[in-house]
């Protein structure tokens, strides 16, 4: 019985996973790519890891561990590479209408040039 | 404009107990993870646990500001659920997203501002916004954070805090001040 349940917790998260992965596919640019990786493969991962726990119930302080790990670290990576991707002017899909953040480079090269 | 990320909090001394609950935190990851008390095992994870203590208290002693008092605590549980249930909306929009047959979104990056000071609320805050439904943290400058939007309902800086960082705010800022 245990292992049905984690069976399909498994499988739950392997469809986000999958969802995850044909996101990054179909989006038009670089950072909504990034979005669509970053949150189904969290949600995804985590999933993967309770299913285990249900296998074996003696690793889920360990999991929770793990399960910890991937959520600081996640956003992070998300956030190095998004911002990278930005900085050296990664061109931004087509319907995108508002970027605050290269106004204000802008802005900021504006002033040190006077 | 690196500057005004690094300097800022340097001022903080580190704080003795600041650097005892980050050895405790450090060895009971060790003790969970090797899953044994011999001897060995312990003292080699005692030291290294020290080691790492005494390279992030060289580096900055702010790691730990967090207000340890009943209401803060119920505040952290009160964020755990507001995160999860965050977590899901944001998985379920993201399928509804790719599964479309044309995706329609209008993406863009937008400015809010967090009321948040200390630098490890900062950092939950924004791991939260990027978990939470078509949003992504870019740079945080001050008191602003610029957000990537999938789908941008307001470039106004006020209606976007109160649309993607407002639920998190409240019980963070109880937690980290």
């Amino acid at each position: 019985m245990m292992e049905l349940v984690g069976s399909i917790i498994i499988l739950a998260g392997a469809f986000f996973l999958f969802s995850a992965g044909l996101g990054l596919l179909r989006m038009p640019d670089a950072f909504t790519r990034i979005q669509a990786g970053t949150k189904a493969s969290t949600l995804g991962n985590i999933l993967v890891l309770v299913g285990l726990g249900f296998y074996h119930p003696d690793w889920s302080l360990k999991l929770l561990i793990v399960a910890y790990f991937v959520l600081m670290t996640n956003p992070l990576s998300s956030h190095a590479l998004s911002r990278a991707a930005h900085r050296i002017g990664i061109p931004m899909a087509a319907s995108t209408f508002t970027d605050a953040l290269r106004d204000a480079e802008n802005e900021q090269k504006g002033k040190g040039a006077q | 404009m690196a500057s005004d990320r690094g300097t800022a909090h340097n001022g903080v001394a580190p704080s003795p107990f600041g650097s005892i609950s980050l050895w405790l935190l450090l060895f009971a990851l060790w003790l969970i993870m090797n899953a044994s008390i011999e001897l060995p095992v312990v003292l080699t994870g005692a030291v290294i646990a020290l080691v790492i203590d005494w390279i992030f208290m060289c580096r900055s002693g702010t790691w730990w500001q967090v207000i340890l008092t009943p209401k803060s605590v119920v505040h952290f549980i009160a964020y755990t659920g507001v995160f999860f249930v965050e977590l899901v909306k944001a998985n379920l929009n993201m399928l509804r997203y790719v599964y479309s047959p044309r995706i329609d979104i209008h993406p863009g990056i937008v400015k809010i501002n967090t009321g948040l000071k200390s630098p490890i609320g900062r950092l939950a805050l924004a791991n939260s916004i990027a978990l939470t439904p078509g949003s992504l943290v870019m740079d945080i400058q001050g008191d602003v954070i610029f957000i990537h939007w999938l789908d941008v309902k307001t470039v106004d800086p006020g209606l976007a805090t109160e649309m993607i960082a407002a639920p998190f705010e409240k019980h963070l800022g109880a937690v980290f001040g």
